[in-house]
């Protein structure tokens, strides 16, 4: 499916979940998020911290909700099938795409500018330098007997310098690359939306809608 | 001082690595607030955790608000915060950008009332509170914190003004302070 628009769908279902109370389609959701998951053959790691992860939060609200106010069981159990279900679908998406297809995706068929879609791109690919640059900091830190915390200004001031630092040579690589802003660009990958993604898209949902609606009305 | 609406390659990088910077410490903090959260589920408070670690989740919002001064910016740098987010293996998947766009709408809106005139003490105190109030709200539909007791909702809305107030008032005023020490920042207006 194109990027964008699947993106776009899950987001929408996570939107709509939000408002709604009908925990079967909640399920629903999940398991076929679950579904799209295992299609992408993610490591077992991966796929245990899935199931687990979410089982925190989830809990911790239908625990809440039981204890802390009069909404009874049938509310929890809408509350811990409604995070399964953010999950299962959110990550249906994310592990099915790369960020560059993403990012692809979003310049050439939902027409964002070029340079915020380059912009980030080239920034995000800097992210095993920055991870780095974070214990860079810390280590800095503590060799001068100070320990940098959560809660250090300077580590988010060190931080930001960096980043400064770093922004400034990468816009020039970019520039000195030919990269110009608002230039017209031809495109290496070339990414389309087909028919078909807006059919998967309406179609799913005009079932969610059909199974929200005929579960409430029942 | 006059600043330029426009967005720049050079401050979309910089507000992008501001975001990994963010990201990565989100996800840094995401065991701590499942600790937390296992810790108090036993007695009914466990989503009060998502409370006591607001301030953190939503300090890229107002900085980057205060430190690029355009329309927009504070959305923007929370919005791209949770995409890193999302994209390090966050444990919401795309969900995480509905939750950054709300962040980041609710600490803009504290700029926005001051017409993106002021960047001070005061601006940054009301995008605290207009953090509090749109986030908590988006929680009581998203987290059925409606159907709490009225006393649980009341402590929970104190805990997470308190938290937001920490890291992105106070936290954040005293990020800026060492920014504007340097002179570096002067640059932004070009």
């Amino acid at each position: 499916m194109n990027p964008s628009l699947k993106f776009l769908l899950a987001v929408l279902i996570a939107l709509e979940i939000s408002f709604t109370s009908t925990w079967m389609v909640n399920l629903a959701l999940a398991i076929i998020g679950l579904l799209i998951i295992l299609t992408s053959r993610p490591p077992l790691k991966r796929l245990v911290l899935l199931f687990f992860v979410p089982l925190i939060p989830a809990v911790a609200l239908a625990v809440a909700i039981l204890l802390q106010s009069n909404a009874g069981m049938h509310f929890a159990l809408v509350l811990f099938t409604r995070i399964y279900a953010y999950v299962f679908v959110g990550s249906a998406a994310t592990l099915t795409t790369s960020v560059s297809d993403l990012v692809m995706s979003l310049e050439q068929n939902a027409h964002i500018p070029s340079k915020f879609a380059y912009g980030f791109l080239g920034a995000f690919d800097l992210l095993p330098k920055i991870v780095s640059e974070v214990n860079v900091i810390r280590a800095a830190g503590n060799m001068r007997g100070q320990a940098l915390h959560i809660w250090s200004p300077q580590l988010y001031f060190k931080a930001i310098l960096a980043s400064l630092d770093w922004s400034e040579n990468l816009a020039e690589a970019m520039t000195s690359h030919g990269f110009s802003e608002g230039a017209p660009r031809t495109y290496f990958k070339q990414i389309r939306v087909h028919w078909w993604d807006w059919c998967i898209m309406i179609s799913s949902l005009l079932l969610l809608q059909i199974a929200l609606f005929g579960l409430h009305l029942q | 001082m006059k600043y330029s609406n426009a967005w720049h390659l050079r401050d979309i990088i910089l507000l992008t690595l501001i975001a990994i910077f963010f990201g990565v410490i989100y996800w840094v903090i995401g065991p701590l607030y499942n600790v937390l959260t296992v810790a108090l589920t036993p007695v009914g408070l466990g989503p009060g955790a998502n409370d006591v670690v607001m301030g953190i989740w939503v300090m890229a919002g107002p900085l980057s608000g205060y430190i690029f001064k355009k329309v927009g910016s504070a959305t923007l740098g929370e919005f791209l915060g949770s995409v890193v987010e999302m994209f390090l293996g966050g444990q919401w998947g795309a969900s995480t950008m509905i939750s950054g766009v709300v962040q980041g709408v609710a600490s803009e809106l504290g700029f926005t009332f001051t017409g993106y005139k002021r960047y001070d003490w005061f601006s940054l105190n009301l995008s605290v509170l207009t953090t509090t109030i749109v986030t908590f709200g988006w929680d009581m539909i998203r987290n059925g914190y409606s159907k709490y007791h009225i006393g649980l909702l009341i402590a929970l809305f104190i805990i997470r003004l308190i938290s937001t107030w920490i890291f992105s008032g106070l936290l954040v005023k005293a990020i800026v302070k060492l920014l504007d020490r340097t002179h570096l920042m002067q640059t932004q207006s070009r």
